[in-house]
């Protein structure tokens, strides 16, 4: 079906075997680590105890005796024996397999497992995102990677600025406005739909959070000492603010992007077009991508939060403490981030008629006449 | 503060969006709900991963179908969904059950909740990371295939003459468009609900090493790459089978 056939098969060749490659490097890199890993050879389960959960229901408890080769440093080729136990539902233990890598604190004969090495999965699922994307997208598909790198780099040196006592606000403040900037002319290019994308991107987020600042001090306190990984009590709100808009950020940019450029190219090819017949276009392309955005952040935000509200639910919680205590923050990122790609499209629309149309801000009125 | 939000929100979607922005809404409100039914139906002990497959296609039938009417190009993004569901069962599903990405993580461990929360709950954590990840690509996905068959449709009906292969080409490069986008969709989701984590790494001085073998870190990644993944694997997907749809037609 593909026009060329052959090429294909050797590029989908290609990227298995890079794939794969890149996989058995990182699987077999124990060298470059410091800390002593070993490799499981042979395990064996034995049934050791059962335990009632809160249900009633029984949960099975396994010993493991496990007998592992070390992989690096002075005692490399030495076998070792390690305990560990796991529970069938694995909720606070590690099952482990004959064949995994494991970093360990090395014993006399024996040692205690530290924790499951885990970089090779993560380098084979990056492998392969980054060479489908270089295989579909080419030279554009490079620049998608070079741009999330970029982004990467400015969130970690903003938090890095953070940690050094920089207020949140104004962090958040400058990332976003780099973010946008950055994001969008690698997508739009040098190009006045760039400009009025980039525009209309702030204003959304800007209302966004005025909306959230409003609901936020005339509604109950959130709360905040639910959300996972505390750090820095005082900041929690702050810290959720910067999550909100910076999650969101995306989808408005997707949002706005879209609408300019739809907008730019209906500009280009019918230069007479009444401003009305613009903003019905502008319309149409709101109606059709709003709805499938919107749906884009709700299964990407609920979706972490499913085994914690299962482990929850056994233990009998009711879904009214779930929404109000556990899926709170999801649930208002959802509902923000949904609000700002609903608000990015009249404002997306506004930016885009008003700097795109010949007519711009003047004869405003004679329209309407 | 939900409910203000919830309402927010109705409000702006019927504004902007007049009927079709009430449908959408209440598209929405079912999608919400069968989550939920989801969810409860993998606590309730039912295989989470056979379940999750179910509650997909109702997803698929619901988001596609009723949002975009019943049609041959509907037929093919939700064949090309369902694909790549399964695909990414089969596929990353393994992966993820040897990486170890379900239950608490080594930070979680040690937090309040792991300690009064009772883990003898009789319910595969593996098999439910797994759904979890099923779920979360799903909304991008569904989103690229709808995006690559309306096109790819409306090529076909503005130029009747045009090969399968033309089609699938042509597919192939409104794809390319699409997807810098949603990357980008993914990726700042992924950035905003990681700044915690990542002020957390900062914070304990944790070395590169275990960041990158933590389970924290690939519990967040996991499921953005695989969502990535499945949405570059939907492109050639969903071209091939909305090309053969609407020539066979004719």
């Amino acid at each position: 079906m593909f026009k060329l056939q052959k090429r294909n098969y050797i590029w989908i060749a290609g990227l298995l075997f890079f794939s794969i490659a890149v996989f058995l490097f990182v699987q077999k890199n124990s060298f470059l680590y410091q800390d002593t890993i070993v490799k499981i050879v042979d395990v064996t389960n034995v049934l050791s105890n059962t335990e009632e959960g809160p249900n009633g229901e029984e949960e099975l408890y396994y010993n493991q005796e496990i007998t592992a080769v070390v992989q690096n440093g002075e005692r490399k080729g030495e076998r070792i024996t390690l305990a560990n136990s796991f529970s069938k539902s694995g909720v606070n233990d590690e099952r482990y397999r004959k064949g995994d890598y494991v970093f360990v604190a090395l014993g006399s004969s024996n040692g205690t497992i530290i924790g499951k090495k885990r970089d090779g999965y993560l380098a084979v699922l990056l492998a392969i995102f980054l060479s489908l994307l270089l295989y579909f997208n080419g030279v554009h598909g490079v620049m998608i990677c070079v741009s999330l790198l970029i982004n990467i780099t400015l969130f970690i040196v903003a938090l890095l600025q953070y940690e050094k006592g920089v207020p949140l606000i104004r962090i958040s403040m400058i990332l976003m406005i780099a973010f946008s900037i950055l994001t969008l002319l690698f997508a739009g290019g040098m190009h006045k739909k760039t400009l009025v994308a980039i525009l209309s991107t702030l204003l959304t987020t800007l209302l966004c959070y005025g909306i959230y600042e409003i609901v936020l001090h005339t509604n109950e306190r959130l709360p905040y000492e639910m959300m996972d990984y505390i750090v820095n009590p005082k900041d929690l709100s702050d810290i959720f603010l910067a999550g909100i808009l910076m999650g969101s950020l995306g989808a408005v940019c997707d949002v706005c992007i879209s609408i300019a450029a739809g907008v730019a190219e209906i500009v280009e090819k019918k230069p007479d077009i009444k401003r009305k017949a613009l903003i019905q276009s502008v319309r149409e392309m709101g109606y059709d991508i709003m709805g499938t955005m919107i749906n884009v952040l709700f299964f990407t935000y609920i979706s972490g939060a499913i085994p914690i509200v299962v482990i929850k639910i056994k233990n009998g919680y009711t879904l009214f403490h779930m929404i109000h205590f556990q899926l709170v923050f999801e649930l208002i990122r959802f509902l923000m981030g949904a609000i700002g790609i609903v608000l990015a499209i009249p404002v997306a629309g506004f930016c885009s008629v008003v700097l795109l149309h010949k007519d711009g801000w003047h004869r405003r009125r004679e329209d309407k006449v | 503060m939900i409910l203000t939000l919830l309402i927010i929100l109705f409000f702006l979607m019927v504004v902007v969006g007049g009927n079709r922005g009430v449908d959408s809404f209440f598209s929405l409100a079912k999608t919400m709900v069968a989550m939920l039914v989801n969810i409860y139906l993998i606590a309730w002990g039912l295989p989470a991963i056979p379940v999750t497959l179910l509650v997909s296609v109702f997803f698929v039938a619901t988001v596609l179908y009723a949002q975009n009417g019943v049609n041959a190009k509907m037929h093919a993004a939700a064949i090309a969904v369902l694909i790549v569901v399964i695909i990414v069962m089969l596929g990353a599903g393994p992966l993820l059950y040897r990486a170890g990405i379900s239950g608490y993580n080594e930070i979680e461990q040690y937090e309040e909740i792991s300690m009064y929360l009772s883990g003898n709950i009789r319910v595969s954590m593996a098999a439910v990371s797994i759904s979890a990840v099923v779920l979360g690509l799903l909304g991008a996905v569904m989103d690229t295939a709808v995006a690559i068959t309306t096109a790819v449709n409306e090529v076909y009906v503005n130029n009747q003459s045009l090969t399968k292969a033309e089609l699938v080409q042509s597919g192939l490069h409104v794809g390319k468009d699409i997807l810098g986008t949603t990357v980008n969709t993914l990726f700042f989701a992924g950035l905003g609900e990681s700044i915690m984590l990542a002020i957390l790494f900062m914070r304990n001085a944790e070395t590169i090493a275990s960041i990158i073998n933590s389970k924290s870190l690939l519990q967040e990644v996991a499921g953005l790459l695989i969502g990535g993944i499945g949405c570059l694997a939907i492109i050639p997907l969903s071209s091939v089978l909305v090309a053969g749809f609407v020539v066979k037609k004719k």
